[in-house]
């Protein structure tokens, strides 16, 4: 076992460990919180597995960014916290069976597939040279997120307008 | 990076410029008809870009997307179908929210999303193209703010829309694993190769995806979320989603899949079969049981998928002729029938119940006959585009041998006549005396306009389909 | 990097597990919405891994996009359950609909 591998497994322990703290919560700060732990987990993952742009992009936009996004909804929305009732038997039993199958098929998929056991190689993609395959291979892929994110700029400009509504209605009912 | 690539995505560029300049418009100044002839503007010069290249070679730009006359000719649909989506909204919004020139800007971000997806010829792009038009959909769906129903739609489909494209992205990371590229013609090369011996890895990824193919087109079983958003989404929102997110849908299932040989993968095979059997048979009974025009639409729709497929299963390139032929005629109808629902909606609420529709040939009689084509139409009567398209889908499916599909496709298509002569029946029965039917000058031009135009249109390919099937032949040959 | 895929696919299966039970249990649509991004993080770190195997930088290239549109998704996400919030004083879907 050399030093990589010892790293992914402990990884792979802080990971899990927290996400599964994250989704048992009943304070969604807490939760959001664990989140938080598990994407840095993630990012160092990715900085292993040979991706250090990535591992950047994802501190700065999934634990920055959108985990920041919910603790301010969570924090500007004051939610009755204590109400919900956890996991309830009626949404747990699909979920139970759900989950003795998909373990079943990972199960599968682990032992019964032999082009991927072998181990995998150590490489390094330096972000100048994923920045030029990008460029150059998904130039288009990147002009149509850039629209991805328009598109949900003005939604949620939209949706989350506050006073439009009622001066509109009030403009049309007394013109 | 060259020329030809420019010109090869002219559509796509001349619909980008549109969004552009509608949100530019809206930016300096709000102006409901201005961006109604704007977005209009865009989508027809868009529309001329595809008359003007779409006879080209086929070119692939970046591996992302192939413009072939396939593609060409769904993104046309697309368009069409957008302008009509527009029109129709036109007189619908006015009175319905207050500011709706987002709308347009929505609508045409969507529409691109759907042409990239006509044109998908990679998994990064046919995610990217699902995202973006999800995204908007659900925007559009929860646009009338002041209605629950509107904004429950919306929350509806984030969340089944999220878990479904959280699946279809897990499903094409283990493809990816397992195939090591991206490409779809090396994946159903990989596919063809492997025969009955697929990798677990493999299979998983492709069921997965399969998840996501039939959520957005609403196959049994993933269809729950049909009805709710049809019957709660406003009315253009509803023709949109049951036109251009289907076509797309369609169009990218004939690029996944088409290339396939069915009688080498028995498990696909089976899988999609069992899919279309369960949409006819549940979508047939559900919709018999309902009382709202809209959950009967949605119902219907479902069913109507599962048409399509028993065309697309059939095998062979009569299959690709089918299936696109029969989503036309789909398109058509649909718009036809909800742009009669959008139509005699209030500014409150949208027309919906029987009630709503009741003796609407005594006080609408031209809207009456024109409900009255796309009804008979979605059932298959002679003469409309419904049913040349049927009687070449089942062509098609008794070409490939698949009795069983066709024979239930014959009888459940005869037991929808009755929900829909229902609709009908209601119609012509005479008004209720305490309703208050829409006012008699609630129809706009505009509506009008897609009403006839699409009556035209699906009269014309139910009694003289020539030159659409000449042009599809030229299409997937 | 030492360990097979399979590992690492464990792995990204696991926490795409967790994600969905979380989606689909919790009754509160801020944890639903927390839900889909870990399902989504789930699929980026199986890109990842699977780009590392084939030495390619496609699966990483699309990771960034799929970055991009758990971003995207979660901001239009919010802000519809903003407004569903503001009508209803509630975050459970059941009393929504």
């Amino acid at each position: 076992m050399t030093l990589y591998s010892l790293l992914f497994y402990l990884l792979a322990i802080i990971i899990l460990a927290s996400t599964v703290m994250a989704v048992t919560r009943r304070n969604l700060v807490h939760a959001i919180i664990y989140l938080v732990v598990s994407f840095f987990g993630s990012a160092m993952l990715f900085y292993l597995l040979g991706a250090p742009f990535l591992a950047a992009i994802e501190v700065i936009i999934y634990a920055g960014a959108i985990m920041i996004l919910f603790l301010f909804i969570v924090m500007m929305i004051d939610v009755d916290r204590h109400k919900e009732r956890l996991f309830p038997i009626r949404q747990c039993l699909p979920a139970i069976i759900f989950g003795l199958v998909y373990a079943a098929v990972g199960l599968m998929v682990t032992f019964g597939h032999s082009g991927s056991k072998a181990s995998m190689p150590i490489a390094v993609a330096t972000p100048n040279a994923f920045g030029r395959f990008v460029f150059e291979h998904h130039w288009l892929a990147v002009e149509i997120v850039s629209l991805l994110l328009l598109v949900a700029l003005i939604g949620a400009l939209y949706l989350g307008r506050l006073k439009i509504e009622k001066s509109a209605a009030a403009g049309k009912e007394t013109p | 990076m060259q020329t030809a690539d420019f010109t090869a995505l002219t559509p796509l560029l001349l619909l980008a410029a549109a969004i552009a300049a509608v949100m530019l418009q809206i930016a300096l100044k709000r102006s409901h008809i201005l961006t109604i002839v704007l977005t209009l503007a865009g989508l027809i010069a868009a529309m001329l870009g595809v008359l003007a290249v779409g006879d080209m070679p086929a070119r692939q730009v970046t591996p992302l997307v192939t413009m072939d006359r396939l593609a060409f000719f769904f993104i046309g649909l697309i368009l069409t179908a957008t302008a009509a989506t527009a029109l129709l909204g036109c007189r619908y919004w006015e009175h319905a929210v207050g500011q709706c020139e987002e709308y347009y800007l929505l609508l045409l971000v969507a529409a691109l999303g759907a042409c990239v997806l006509a044109a998908a010829h990679h998994f990064a792009a046919f995610f990217i193209g699902l995202e973006i038009l999800s995204i908007s959909l659900f925007t559009l769906m929860a646009f009338a703010r002041r209605r629950m129903a509107s904004v429950e739609a919306g929350l509806k489909y984030l969340v089944l829309a999220g878990i479904s494209s959280a699946f279809l992205l897990f499903g094409i990371a283990l493809i990816y694993a397992d195939v090591g590229s991206l490409a779809f013609p090396i994946w159903t090369a990989r596919l063809q190769a492997a025969g009955e011996t697929v990798s677990p890895l493999l299979l998983i990824g492709m069921g997965m995806t399969v998840i996501g193919v039939g959520f957005k087109l609403a196959l049994v079983p993933f269809h729950m979320w049909t009805a709710d958003i049809y019957q709660g989404a406003p009315a253009p929102t509803t023709a949109f989603v049951a036109t251009v997110s289907k076509s797309a849908m369609v169009a990218l299932l004939l690029r996944l899949f088409a290339p396939v040989d069915f009688t080498a993968e028995p498990a696909l095979f089976w899988t999609l079969a069992i899919l279309a059997f369960a949409s006819m048979i549940v979508g047939n009974i559900l919709a018999l049981r309902q009382d709202s025009v809209k959950r009967i639409l949605a119902y219907s729709s479902i069913a109507h998928m599962g048409y399509l497929l028993v065309a697309f299963l059939s095998g062979g390139p009569a299959a690709i002729a089918a299936t696109v032929f029969y989503i036309t005629a789909y398109t058509i109808t649909v718009l036809g029938a909800f742009g009669v629902v959008t139509v005699l909606s209030r500014t409150d609420a949208d027309a919906d119940s029987m009630s709503d529709f009741q003796g609407l040939f005594f006080s609408h009689p031209w809207l009456a006959g024109v409900f009255m084509a796309m009804l008979l139409s979605l059932a298959g009567i002679p003469l409309t585009a419904g049913f040349i398209g049927k009687f070449y889908a089942i062509t098609a499916g008794a070409q490939g041998g698949i009795w069983w599909l066709i024979i239930t496709l014959v009888l459940t298509s005869a037991a929808s006549l009755f929900y829909y002569l229902r609709i009908v029946v209601a119609m012509f029965s005479p008004p209720l005396e305490n309703k208050t039917q829409p006012p008699a000058a609630g129809i706009s031009y505009s509506g009008g306009l897609v009403l006839t135009v699409m009556t035209v249109l699906l009269i014309w390919v139910g009694s003289a389909p020539g030159p659409l099937i000449d042009l599809i032949g030229r299409i997937t040959q | 990097m030492n360990v097979p895929l399979t590992h690492l696919l464990t792995l990204a299966g696991g926490l795409f597990f967790i994600g969905i039970w979380c989606a689909v249990t919790r009754r509160n649509l801020i944890m639903v919405m927390l839900g889909i991004e870990i399902m989504l993080n789930a699929a980026a770190l199986a890109f990842v891994g699977a780009s590392l195997r084939w030495q390619q930088m496609e699966g990483q290239a699309v990771a960034l996009f799929v970055l991009a549109i758990a971003a995207a998704e979660v901001s239009v996400g919010l802000a519809l359950i903003i407004c569903i919030y503001r009508r209803y004083r509630t975050l459970d879907p059941a009393k929504v609909q």
